[in-house]
């Protein structure tokens, strides 16, 4: 009777979950991107086909952000929540925008990371990547209640010092180096990228915990 | 039927004004629409009017007594009143311009129940006080339940969005409760109707008052009230709808306008915030003495003019 009464709600329920399961494929097609080629200093074929994939999974996300929105303009969930969710799905949206935008960096610029950065590199994407799948578990809590928010966002804010700590270890290894520094420049701009993703997750992080804060009266 | 027409007036000013009051956050808001609100109060308006409209009535005809002719100039007075107020952009309570013209009555017929109107006008001091503590005892008590289920977001969304509706069903039931009094008790004291039909023609005019003109005052009045949280716009309107069924109890019709306001306050107590402007209050102060007293005046002139006679210069 009452998801009859509150079908617009369910639906943008169900929406905000699809949404994040798109996010995590969004998520797993840019690391194998990475992993398949950047990360082991080759360029493979399967590197453009990923990219692709990552295309499509982003633009999936934007659609299905699309659709709520739209719900949302029809009087779905009271004013105060609809507020709450589309700046909600706004922000997160900025990460696989970013996941793009990395991939588009290494395809145009033809980038190819020298040994030195390796490990560096990898651990920060990992720790970025992780940053993401606790921001999928952080909005889940918030719409489930099944997990503590406060916990997900401690986690998420050690993660991202962890992040900033190994960008600047990259960055001053990179100026460090002998290689070329227009190319110093590009690897730079790369890894400030990738840092990045962990920063917009804790950006992310801090506003569910305060949209948490606000529900409770 | 004619000679209804000023409490018919009343009633419909009263409906038009008062709904948004009631059903102001939900409509505004979206979460209901015009007319799903506007259906649901009006009908449980004239319920409530049925159910329990008599005392006010009983408390508004002992205040003093009333020929056909008298409750037809309090009735045709107080809506001038209203009329007037409105035009120059001043809140008015319906309620308090007929008590006001009821005493203009009063004071013809040297006759006024001073008692009865003591209980009046402390019950309308008591409106928004009584408010402001039921806003605050509810406030408490409520959120540490609500803290307590600690909902997600969609729950919470869906119980927030069906207790606005049921407060809003609550307040209309009230409304009509106590405000129907206003429209007809003056008729009844009159001896023109009895109470089943005064209390009917209250709940009627009151709904048509609702349904045909309460959507623009809807949309302004309620931009304000949703402008607080959807929990304290439910505890404003749960609020104001047991402090006016609590007057009606008592037998006095009061503001639902005064009642919202005392209830705003009442949140501002529990959050330490400051909801109420000098303005407001001020609102308040004049609808306690400026619409009494101008519906008083607008009575007595009425009488004046109908009991002027022509009497040609060569009469004599």
């Amino acid at each position: 009777m009452l998801s009859y009464l509150f079908k617009k709600q369910s639906q943008v329920e169900k929406l905000i979950y699809d949404y994040l399961d798109t996010l995590k494929l969004a998520q797993k097609s840019f690391l194998n991107a990475l992993e398949a080629c950047f990360l082991n200093g080759v360029f493979c074929e399967n590197f453009e086909y990923l990219i692709i994939q990552t295309h499509k999974f982003e633009s999936k996300a934007d659609d299905i952000r699309e659709e709520v929105k739209a719900l949302m303009y029809e009087k779905a969930l009271i004013p105060e929540s609809r507020g709450d969710i589309l700046l909600l799905l706004d922000s997160i949206d900025l990460i696989p925008h970013l996941f793009e935008q990395i991939l588009y960096s290494i395809q145009t610029q033809k980038l190819t990371l020298p040994d030195f950065i390796v490990t560096d590199t990898r651990e920060l994407t990992k720790i970025s990547l992780e940053c993401c799948d606790l921001v999928v578990r952080e909005v889940t809590a918030l719409f489930k209640k099944n997990e503590r928010i406060r916990d997900l966002l401690t986690q998420i804010d050690s993660h991202e010092s962890h992040c900033d700590h190994i960008e600047r270890r990259i960055v001053t290894k990179i100026f460090d180096s002998s290689i070329d520094p227009f190319q110093k420049l590009q690897l730079k701009e790369l890894v400030c990228l990738i840092g990045e993703i962990s920063d917009q997750a804790d950006r992310v992080s801090k506003r569910i915990n305060i949209f948490n804060i606000k529900r409770r009266v | 039927m004619l000679s209804l027409l000023g409490g018919i007036f009343l009633g419909w000013s009263l409906g038009a004004n008062d709904a948004a009051n009631v059903f102001g956050t939900a409509v505004t808001s979206k979460m209901l629409k015009f007319w799903t609100a506007a259906i649901l109060a009006s009908v449980f308006v004239i319920i409530g009017a049925l159910v329990s409209g008599q005392a006010g009535i009983d408390t508004l005809k002992g205040l003093t007594s009333f020929n056909i002719e008298q409750a037809v100039i309090s009735s045709v007075g107080a809506a001038l009143t209203v009329a007037i107020m409105t035009s120059i952009g001043l809140p008015v309570s319906s309620n308090q311009a007929m008590v006001g013209a009821i005493i203009g009555i009063g004071l013809l017929n040297n006759e006024m129940n001073f008692s009865g109107l003591g209980k009046v006008f402390s019950c309308w001091v008591g409106t928004p006080i009584g408010a402001t503590i039921i806003a605050v005892i509810l406030y408490s008590g409520l959120a540490r339940i609500y803290n307590k289920f600690d909902l997600n977001l969609f729950v919470s969304d869906i119980v927030i969005r069906l207790c606005l509706i049921a407060a809003g069903i609550y307040g209309s039931y009230a409304l009509g409760a106590n405000s129907s009094a206003s429209v007809t008790a003056v008729f009844v004291g009159a001896g023109l109707i009895n109470i089943s039909s005064a209390t009917l023609i209250g709940g009627v005019s009151i709904a048509l008052g609702i349904l045909t003109f309460s959507r623009p005052v809807m949309e302004t009045v309620g931009k304000k009230l949703v402008r607080l949280d959807p929990f304290s716009a439910l505890i404003v309107s749960l609020s104001m709808a047991i402090t006016v069924h609590f007057y009606t109890f008592v037998g006095v019709p009061v503001s639902t306008s005064q009642a919202v306001v005392g209830s705003v306050l009442g949140i501002g107590i529990v959050k330490g915030a400051n909801t109420i402007s000098r303005r407001t209050l001020a609102n308040i102060l004049i609808g306690w003495l400026l619409t009494p007293v101008l519906a008083c005046l607008c009575a007595l002139t009425i009488f004046f003019l109908v009991h002027l006679y022509y009497i040609p210069p060569n009469y004599s």
